[in-house]
């Protein structure tokens, strides 16, 4: 099912795809991009994102989710992998608080062996230069549903 | 919690209190699916979930209402969530000091014993200073 899904974005450019796929992604309104050649996972802001209301800020879960759909999708882009990998674990740092505002977040394979991927993510909003939060992601390579 | 849209998002719900620790539900809701039809709850969701309750039990454990920041979360995923099955928090506070607390807690598939997926954070509390950021 994934493989289907992002086959067909290969060969295109530039695109900005819903990842209802997903029902969860769906429900958190989760996008993918691309744009320049790089792949960025987007959540787009809405009103049910938020976690704390005075001051309006971001949920942190929401972000830590967004950071690991982003390290998913960088690693099945990269290693052309046609199945969902076992994610080990999440670790996030969380820099800024999530102003209400569209979020990014852009993987990074650290490494890839032939059981076990690292990826560091990065998550910001308006500015690039502040990221609200990092993570490292280690998922798990063997074949499974 | 209530006051959280995000976790009214999600349906979380408190269930009860043991001591000093909580211990927050989220029931079952296809919605919630990482993949259609599996009948298992996303990570995401369930990260989630664990972040919500580990704040919720520092929040708890003081008794002024006080600027809770998130500083780190690690969640491990030990299982598979069981399909169509709601899932529990139970949160431990492992250590309150003056500007920094401690918090764990362990993730259930409704009335199993087995811990699916474990939680970690660390937060700041601070006194609560109107129009603080």
């Amino acid at each position: 099912m994934i493989a289907d899904f992002l086959s067909p974005l290969r060969n295109t450019p530039e695109f900005d795809q819903s990842l209802d796929i997903s029902p969860y992604a769906g429900l958190m309104g989760f996008r993918l991009r691309r744009q320049d050649g790089r792949l960025t996972t987007v959540m787009p802001y809405h009103a049910d994102l938020i976690g704390s209301p005075f001051p309006p800020v971001l949920h942190g879960g929401t972000i830590a989710a967004l950071m690991e759909m982003a390290a998913l999708m960088q690693l099945l882009w990269d290693r052309k992998i046609n199945y969902i990998p076992k994610t080990i674990d999440i670790t996030i740092d969380y820099l800024r608080s999530g102003q209400p505002q569209d979020c990014f977040a852009r993987g990074h394979v650290f490494r890839q062996g032939r059981r076990f991927a690292t990826l560091h993510v990065q998550a910001w909003q308006a500015d690039t230069d502040k990221p609200v939060a990092t993570a490292m992601v280690h998922f798990q390579l063997t074949a499974q549903g | 919690m209530f006051l959280i849209p995000h976790a009214q998002r999600l349906g979380l719900r408190f269930l009860e209190k043991s001591g000093k620790n909580l211990i927050i539900e989220m029931p079952y809701n296809p919605e919630l699916e990482g993949l259609p039809d599996s009948g298992m709850m996303a990570n995401g969701a369930i990260t989630t979930l664990l972040d919500t309750a580990l704040g919720a039990a520092v929040y708890d454990h003081f008794d002024s209402y006080r600027k809770i920041v998130t500083l780190d979360l690690r969640v491990d995923y030990f299982e598979k969530p069981q399909p169509f099955s709601a899932v529990i928090v139970k949160t431990r506070c492992l250590k309150i000091g003056d500007q920094i607390v401690f918090v764990q807690g362990d993730a259930y598939c409704g009335d199993n014993s087995t811990v699916i997926a474990h939680g970690m954070a660390v937060f700041s509390h601070a006194e609560m200073t109107m129009g603080a950021a």
